[in-house]
């Protein structure tokens, strides 16, 4: 290739036509995709994260039960702590702090949920659902076998993992409403 | 004179504004009012720039429906990310940018669609047929069936006067690269168009 070739091909480059019109008219596309809902477009990435979170359980245990709770009922679910008896069974002995944490979160999440579309709310609630009724089973459970630690631990952690899904919901849904990066 | 000056503007001389030829200053109000959501002063600058984005994505892609998706595809992007636009640099450069963006990543899609990707092509306009006329059709043609990393290098500097670093850049690779990109586009090129007996 000489360079009086290379010139000429660089210059000819240079002649090619860089605005070209379309076909057709791409605006009413692009209008309705901006004009749709932002958050619409990552509900895929919302019922992802939702179920990642229920996967991930205990290992996101950043919740407002373990800040809040007292730490009686952290120490009694310890697996280390065989020696102590407690009776886990009754939800309420959770304590009215729990139940109040439990109650204002659920409100939030409620409000949080009517943001949401049909199919990601109903996503979030199955995957909640899931939860509560393994919540319901330990408790049946513990009702036979009060003082069986493991169950004691496992109950903790599925309040601590509804608890935690509630929160990061609600976090996930402020974070979309906000982005603007997108 | 004065009389024509100080007349008050009609709503027949409002809409000819929107006839006269964008300026400047048009361009940096819809950009504003875009940033605060006007769709309708967003339409404004698509209208502007989309014969420019259009262009460059039918250039790199070669294939006009991909090309179609990546515009619309950057003009949404660019919907999303407007506050972000600070205005330092020109707005078609930005819009370039994300166009580039928007081709790149439909390509690692397409990847993953190969199939269908190639189906489409199959079906689609040669960019050079609705572009260009007599021996520079040749020439897109040519360009058009280059490699893929040598014919985005070979647009983006060659045709759209982008620096190997700004090249570089856009296509996430290094200058370097981006020259070695240009000597293989330049090197295939020749030898395509000696064997028609090109004449730029």
């Amino acid at each position: 290739m000489s360079d009086k070739d290379d010139d000429k091909l660089m210059a000819a480059a240079g002649k090619l036509a860089t605005e070209i019109s379309p076909e057709r008219d791409l605006w009413p596309g692009i209008e309705a995709a901006i004009h749709s809902p932002k958050r619409s477009s990552w509900t895929p990435m919302f019922a992802q994260a939702a179920a990642v979170l229920l996967l991930v359980g205990a290992s996101s245990m950043v919740t407002y039960f373990v800040v809040k709770e007292d730490q009686r009922v952290i120490e009694v679910v310890r697996p280390t702590l065989t020696t102590d008896t407690v009776a886990f069974a009754d939800r309420q002995l959770l304590g009215r702090e729990y139940e109040q944490a439990h109650g204002q979160i659920q409100s939030q999440l409620n409000q949080e949920l009517e943001r949401l579309s049909p199919e990601t709310r109903a996503d979030v609630e199955r995957n909640l659902a899931v939860i509560r009724q393994a919540i319901g089973d330990i408790n049946e459970a513990l009702e036979k076998e009060p003082d069986n630690t493991l169950l004691q631990e496992l109950l903790a952690n599925a309040y601590r993992d509804e608890l935690a899904i509630m929160q990061r919901v609600g976090n996930l849904t402020q974070q979309i409403m906000s982005r603007k990066d997108i | 004179m004065d009389a024509l000056l100080t007349a008050p503007v009609s709503d027949y001389s409002r809409r000819m504004v929107a006839l006269h030829r964008p300026e400047l200053t048009d361009e940096a109000d819809w950009i504003a009012r875009a940033q605060r959501s006007d769709a309708q002063a967003f339409e404004s600058l698509y209208r502007l720039h989309v014969d420019k984005v259009y262009g460059l994505c039918l250039r790199m892609t070669g294939n006009v429906s991909e090309a179609e998706d990546c515009t619309q595809e950057a003009f949404i992007q660019a919907w999303n990310k407007l506050d972000r636009f600070r205005g330092d640099s020109a707005f078609g450069t930005w819009m370039h940018r994300i166009a580039v963006n928007a081709v790149l990543g439909r390509i690692r899609k397409s990847r993953r669609e190969r199939d269908r990707i190639q189906d489409a092509s199959a079906m689609s306009v040669s960019p050079a047929s609705v572009a260009d006329t007599g021996e520079m059709r040749d020439l897109a043609d040519a360009v058009d069936r280059l490699p893929q990393g040598a014919r985005h290098v070979f647009v983006l500097h060659a045709v759209y006067g982008y620096s190997h670093e700004e090249t570089g850049e856009m296509l996430d690779i290094a200058p370097g690269t981006s020259k070695a990109q240009l000597h293989r586009a330049r090197r295939l090129l020749t030898q395509q168009l000696k064997a028609q007996g090109f004449e730029a």
